[in-house]
């Protein structure tokens, strides 16, 4: 009782709970941070943060990058996921691409560095003189190019910005659909070949929403990593770009925190982005639920006749062979 | 999902409530011990004397956090090594940091500070948030050098002032910075150009520099602010004091001081002329410095003192780095044109809670004896506000020849401003010129956008700066 109840619960109250209830008590001070002092001022944090148009800019840039990054990720992973798993030759067994073992690990390969070096690698990219992305536009004849600052210019700089995130997770949800397309009974999909869906047909019809709930979970997981985007923003942009068109709220955060020392007020912004981090995910889970996922009698109802049969088949099979041995 | 989330069953009510009980109270407690209630200090200390002004205690442990960045640090572990050979008990260790305020932020809420701090570089901490904490320093500059000469003698005149907030000397100011135009002096011989002394000149200057195939100015996206410390200088020094007060009390409309608006204006002018890098706003600073000191692009560049040792690695052979004053918009300006914008930099502080602030104070004192203030301008090529310890030839260094000769020749006309680093206004309004550089909005709207943010600082319940002269 003691060992599994009580400390578990205590680890959790206190490394957990506890940080949660004192930021919400700190955002309803003036505190500084650099001293023990500080004097309650109830909602005024609050107040103000909603009036601050530097922070509302930041909320605004965040909410795009949710919409976005996750959206184009999860995408382009699906597109390379079901190429190298089941977008083979569309003769004898289900397979993927030529060379798909190669694509996978190349795809995961971004995955291996780690943010702040992809940040910066990409801002020497981006480097309007010696960089490699003007060095190869030029080369290739497109002149406007030439000291084009795709970091400095309103237009380009989200999506710039946005792109260096894309790149950088598209591998790691690559092999998490791979893995998951690999739990989809491959006969479903040689049943929907042999019904004559092609290719694409049976990516949308069969791999999809069989793999519905890891699609939704790297949702989440993708839109809280764009709600933070921290790592990836301080590397490319550390002013927050021009007119702060890359500004994030927890670099607006870090800023109002040690650079101007408002840290009762950066706590306030905190609890704000926790907030919107819960909201985010409420809204993927009622939209995967509006749309016929999610649940789990619903689901089991209308895929498992379907799936289920494959493995209950087979495992008897490979289970009875070594008994049959055994038994010769 | 196997559990059917939002609904309150008998198991999830006792749960719920079973950690309400136990997380409430103790809740309590780790908050208030999280920001505790100070204390702390309680330092030993030792007979004071003129040998030991400061009371430092023989066997006192003495903590400093440097930060290193342009400088570096071990220069103030050379002056602890001085310290050593008057107190051989004592026992100082120097650590480096480059996140001073990340770093230090909760040994300030702790109580437990280091014994001396260079609070400096771009994570510094605000001093409007931590001067009630910090030893007042007063007493360094009263006691005697180790040479015996009383220190306040040995130094340039004003070096309090910008460690003095509200009337209190917290932050001491080691390093001289003047703040001027930078060029080759070689490039300029060749092409018999002269540095400008009004923006009319300048943008002469930068037609030539057109003419041969380069710009007038370059800038990075971290340093976009280095131009309106030009643009204030030039404004200061056209209008007199009155502008620069007008700006450091927030005062509604400063920025649109006639003066101000004629600078902005020159600016904008070179802009639109072509006479900027393009592409600044997405340049890493230092990549765009050596576009004037190692390629040479640009040939003209605002900024302090330091850039000689900052660029140390990047500059061509035979550049001669040399510095001159900000133009003035007219030739009849309110301060002659070789006024300048001149301070100690690096503030160094001493908290009051922390272990040892005799030690802290003992190492200051150590930095400014001739031993350690000699090395530091030997090593690192830049004044400190120790007076007369530079030779003639600057340690062989153009800049740091020029540095002293625009000291010399501005005289008394040198003024410094506070309220940027006070406020920590750079993040805001580097964002506005950096759009302003590239061209995407004009005089009106850069003037717009520093107003904003100087209202925004004097609506703030921040505490302010009071400027009268």
């Amino acid at each position: 009782m003691l060992v599994f109840l009580v400390l578990p619960l205590a680890i959790f109250v206190i490394f957990v709970v506890s940080p949660f209830v004192q930021a919400l008590y700190y955002s309803m001070t003036d505190w500084t941070g650099f001293s023990p002092n500080m004097n309650f001022v109830g909602l005024t944090n609050f107040v103000n943060l909603f009036q601050d148009t530097t922070f509302l800019k930041a909320l605004r840039n965040n909410a795009l990058l949710a919409v976005v990054v996750p959206f184009v990720t999860i995408v382009l992973a699906l597109l390379i996921a079901i190429v190298v798993t089941v977008g083979g030759p569309s003769r004898g067994t289900i397979r993927g691409v030529r060379g798909a073992g190669f694509y996978r690990v190349i795809s995961f390969f971004p995955y291996c560095v780690p943010a702040i070096v992809i940040g910066l690698i990409w801002a020497q990219v981006y480097d309007p003189a010696a960089g490699l992305l003007n060095g190869f536009l030029t080369a290739i004849g497109l002149d406007g190019f030439k000291n084009f600052a795709w970091l400095g210019v309103v237009a380009t700089a989200m999506p710039a910005s946005m792109w260096v995130i894309i790149w950088s997770f598209v591998g790691f949800y690559t092999v998490l659909f791979v893995a998951a397309i690999k739990g989809v009974p491959a006969e479903l999909l040689e049943a929907a070949r042999i019904d004559g869906a092609g290719r694409f047909r049976t990516a949308i019809s069969v791999t999809i929403p069989m793999i519905r709930d890891n699609v939704q979970t790297a949702y989440i997981y993708l839109g809280i990593a764009a709600l933070d985007a921290f790592v990836y923003m301080q590397a490319l942009n550390p002013g927050g770009g021009p007119n702060n068109t890359t500004l994030t709220m927890s670099q607006e955060l870090f800023n109002v925190a040690f650079r101007k020392g408002q840290f009762g007020y950066a706590t306030a912004m905190g609890v704000v982005l926790a907030l919107v981090t819960l909201l985010f995910a409420a809204i993927v889970f009622t939209v995967n639920r509006l749309t016929g996922g999610g649940d789990d009698s619903r689901r089991s109802s209308r895929v498992a006749p379907a799936a289920a049969p494959a493995p209950a088949a087979a495992a008897p099979t490979a289970a009875a062979a070594p008994i049959q041995k055994g038994g010769i | 999902m196997s559990e059917e989330p939002g609904r309150l069953n008998r198991r999830t009510f006792v749960r719920g409530a079973l950690a309400t009980a136990v997380f409430l109270p103790l809740a309590g407690t780790l908050a208030s011990c999280a920001a505790p209630s100070g204390g702390g200090g309680g330092s030993t200390s030792g007979k004071k004397s003129d040998k030991n002004p400061f009371g430092l205690s023989d066997t006192a442990s003495v903590e400093a956090v440097i930060f290193n960045g342009g400088y570096g640090y071990d220069y103030v572990t050379y002056a602890a090594k001085q310290v050593k050979k008057q107190f051989s008990k004592v026992d100082i260790k120097v650590s480096p940091s480059t996140q001073i305020a990340q770093q230090l932020q909760p040994r300030f809420v702790g109580g437990n500070p280091p014994d001396l701090i260079d609070n400096s570089g771009a994570n510094n901490i605000g001093f409007n948030t931590i001067a009630d904490q910090l030893e007042t320093l007063d007493d360094v500059f009263e006691a005697d050098n180790y040479e015996g000469t009383k220190i306040a003698d040995t130094l340039y005149p004003a070096v309090k002032d910008p460690g003095t907030f509200s009337g209190k000397f917290v932050a001491l100011n080691y390093v001289m910075t003047v703040y001027g135009m930078w060029y080759s002096a070689s490039l300029y011989e060749e092409n018999g150009w002269t540095p400008p002394k009004t923006w009319d000149e300048a943008l002469d200057l930068g037609a030539k520099a057109k003419a041969a195939g380069k710009y007038l100015f370059v800038w990075g996206k971290e340093a976009a602010t280095y131009y309106l410390t030009m643009a204030l200088d030039s404004a200061i020094k056209e209008g007199g004091p009155q502008v620069r007060i007008d700006l450091e009390n927030l005062k509604p409309k400063a920025w649109s001081a006639p003066e101000i608006q004629s600078v902005f204006k020159a600016l904008e002018t070179a802009v639109k002329s072509g006479y900027f890098v393009p592409g600044g706003a997405g340049t890493q600073f230092t990549a765009a410095q050596a576009k004037w000191s190692n390629d040479q692009q640009a040939i003209l560049y605002p900024s302090g003192g330091w850039i000689e040792n900052e660029m140390k690695k990047a500059t061509k052979d035979g550049f001669k780095m040399t510095g001159a004053p900000t133009p003035t918009v007219t030739s009849s300006s309110k301060l002659p044109y070789e006024a300048l914008r001149s301070a100690a930099g690096e503030p160094f502080i001493v908290p009051k809670q922390g272990k040892s602030p005799a030690g802290g104070k003992e190492i200051l004192r150590a930095m400014l004896s001739k031993d350690a203030a000699t090395n530091f301008s030997k090593t690192r090529l830049a004044p400190t506000i120790v007076k007369g310890l530079v030779p003639d030839d600057g340690f062989g260094s153009t800049a740091l020849v020029s540095q002293t000769k625009m000291l010399d020749a501005a005289g008394d006309n040198v003024f410094n401003y506070q309220f940027l680093d006070f406020y920590g206004m750079n993040q805001d309004q580097l964002v506005v010129w950096n759009s302003f550089l590239s061209g995407q909005t004009d005089a009106a709207g850069l003037t717009k956008g520093m107003q904003d943010i100087s209202d925004k600082v004097a609506a703030s319940s921040v505490p302010k700066l009071k400027v009268n002269s």
